[in-house]
């Protein structure tokens, strides 16, 4: 993968090989510019890679259209920032039922199914609430609730627990951990918190642009290749 | 429609920006609506002389007349050389001239006079005319626009039976009318045309105009064109004529510099307003915007959003502006200096359409950041 800049091309990406599996939380792990980041998006739909093949669920997002990258994106994946990109003006069931609304579900139905998936995450109380009168730590579960209310088969969370503190960190990770269990399902998260490398599957090391290891976790939260 | 939905929530959810685009945009619409009715009002009294006489189809006049205020006598023998034009119904005199009225108790104002046909007293407004037509008869009489006693008789006075001088010439006021505005915004005193002329300064020609009316089968621009053609005098149809009067005041007079001064700083504040609002409104959403493309909402999408909300607040803007305007005009109508303005459906039309391309415009410009932003940038913090 490689950026312009300039009358020069950085080349961010290294002929990365990269496979991510259901029912597994997988962690893109690595300093800062390694590349991460970008992989996800990539893996995600967002960017366009510049060379290679990108095949997600069986589609290849390489050779797909803006058009259709788009609405695979907003049925097949579901995203987690690690600002949480709610819309201030909209309440926690609203926020969290935008995939569907912007897939044409009825407004009704998109909000009901969304504060039904609230409750199971504990935020029925707040289904109405806007996210300056929720905690950090609602405000991620309202975007967890928004990345899984369309039932998507991959999620990607970028720095999911960043802006939390331990506590709600280690909440949100339960969550997506629970998420990951899905066998239909892959949970993919970037990251450099390493409080929470406990809960991969599978650690995935990255550095300057390559993959130098895999591995599952230590008992004490570190990766073994 | 949900994601319409979102647009509306958002763009209601801040407030500030919310009512600042509407009352900015209403202000605007004020602004142009209010002062191109009344720049419309001010060009129609100048031809509201020549309207409020409704039967005369053409117009005869020395050549050098411009305009209904202008005064160049002709000879009284051009009425019987119009009246022998063939295709002429009928032709008779019509005077208008100024002239100073004092009241019995020295109260001192300027009116036009005009003098009507002492038999078909053509040339007496529409309003009141059988009781003006009966109240005119008397010698020396005069009938007033009740519009403008107050410049004439400022107490308040029962005017009906009032004496007063006109060129120092007792006249008695016998009735009440109610001419269009004119420009000038002088009372109007009507009398017979023969007692008119008779209070009149002494001069060789006396008669303003002659006001003529076509035979069946014949037009009023070809009465007009064979009238020229005989007596050499200028003949313009009623229309034409009218026309020339608000032509006079474009050409002669500041007031199409100041209202257009006016009315496109109303488009200015309109457009400034809008596009700066919205993209404030867009800029602290970006990340927002961002996030709901990575999640899939399609650009036609976002332009949707944007262009719904940019006319939303247009529509509630543009609504009130124009309550307001036809507010303002409603209270005018019963000060003699607002009488007659109106909003023109072609005001309303016009300036909706301004308001729409605005605020579209700004929506267009505006919303071009988000389109051509990469949905992956929500991911570089």
């Amino acid at each position: 993968m490689e950026f312009p800049n300039g009358s020069e091309r950085i080349r961010v990406l290294h002929g990365v090989d990269l496979d991510i599996g259901y029912g597994a939380l997988s962690m893109l792990v690595g300093p800062s510019g390694c590349g991460k980041t970008t992989m996800l998006s990539i893996l995600s739909g967002t960017l366009r890679a510049t060379s290679g093949s990108v095949e997600v669920m069986g589609q290849r997002l390489d050779k797909m259209s803006d058009s259709a990258r788009v609405k695979f994106r907003r049925r097949s994946i579901g995203f987690i920032f690690q600002q949480y990109n709610l819309i201030p003006t909209l309440s926690a069931a609203e926020n969290a039922a935008m995939p569907l609304i912007a897939d044409g579900v009825a407004w009704g139905q998109a909000t009901k199914r969304a504060a039904d998936l609230l409750a199971q995450l504990g935020l029925g109380a707040h289904t109405n609430r806007l996210p300056r009168q929720l905690s950090g730590g609602q405000q991620q579960r309202v975007a967890i609730a928004r990345a899984l209310v369309h039932a998507p088969a991959l999620v990607v969370c970028d720095e999911p627990t960043a802006a939390l503190d331990a506590e709600a960190g280690q909440a949100v990770m339960g969550l997506l951990d629970d998420a990951s269990a899905d066998p239909h399902r892959a949970v993919l998260v970037v990251t450099h918190d390493d409080r929470i490398f406990s809960f991969a599957d599978r650690i995935v090391r990255m550095e300057d642009g390559r993959v130098i290891g895999e591995g599952h976790p230590t008992s004490n939260g570190e990766s073994r290749s | 429609m949900g994601m319409l939905m979102v647009a509306l929530k958002m763009l209601t959810g801040d407030k500030v920006k919310y009512f600042g685009l509407i009352f900015g945009i209403a202000f605007a619409t004020l602004l142009m609506t209010q002062q191109m009715s009344i720049f419309i009002g001010l060009l129609t009294w100048g031809a509201n002389p020549v309207l409020d006489v409704r039967e005369a189809q053409v117009w005869v006049m020395d050549p050098r007349v411009k305009q209904p205020d202008q005064g160049q006598p002709i000879s009284d023998q051009m009425l019987y050389r119009i009246r022998s034009v063939d295709g002429v119904e009928w032709a008779v005199p019509y005077l208008r001239t100024a002239a100073n009225l004092k009241t019995a108790d020295g109260g001192l104002a300027a009116v036009t006079l005009i003098g009507v046909d002492n038999q078909s007293m053509i040339g007496l407004p529409l309003a009141n005319r059988a009781e003006a037509m009966q109240a005119i008869r008397g010698r020396n009489a005069v009938v007033l626009d009740k519009n403008t006693l107050g410049l004439v008789f400022p107490d308040g006075r029962e005017p009906i039976g009032a004496t007063a001088e006109i060129n120092d010439n007792r006249v008695v006021v016998r009735g009440l009318t109610q001419s269009l505005t004119n420009f000038s915004g002088l009372p109007t005193a009507y009398m017979k045309y023969s007692d008119a002329i008779a209070i009149t300064p002494p001069e060789r020609n006396k008669l303003s105009f002659v006001l003529a009316h076509a035979v069946d089968g014949v037009s009023p621009q070809e009465l007009a064109r064979r009238i020229t053609e005989t007596t050499g005098l200028k003949a313009q149809v009623r229309e034409d004529f009218a026309a020339a009067g608000t032509q006079f005041i474009i050409e002669n007079t500041g007031i199409p510099i100041s209202f257009g001064a006016a009315i496109g700083l109303g488009v200015l504040v309109a457009i400034i307003i809008t596009a700066l609002t919205l993209a404030m409104f867009i800029q602290e959403n970006l990340k927002n915007l961002g996030a709901l493309k990575a999640i899939g909402v399609t650009n036609g999408q976002v332009l949707s959003m944007v262009v719904f909300q940019s006319l939303y607040v247009g529509f509630l803007g543009y609504g009130l502006g124009i309550g307001g305007t036809a507010f303002f005009l409603y209270l005018g109508q019963s000060t003699p200096a607002l009488m007659g303005f109106k909003m023109l459906w072609q005001v309303i039309a016009g300036s909706a359409t301004l308001i729409a391309t605005i605020v579209i415009g700004s929506a267009l410009v505006s919303v071009r950041r988000v389109l051509v932003m990469d949905p992956a940038v929500v991911f570089r913090g």
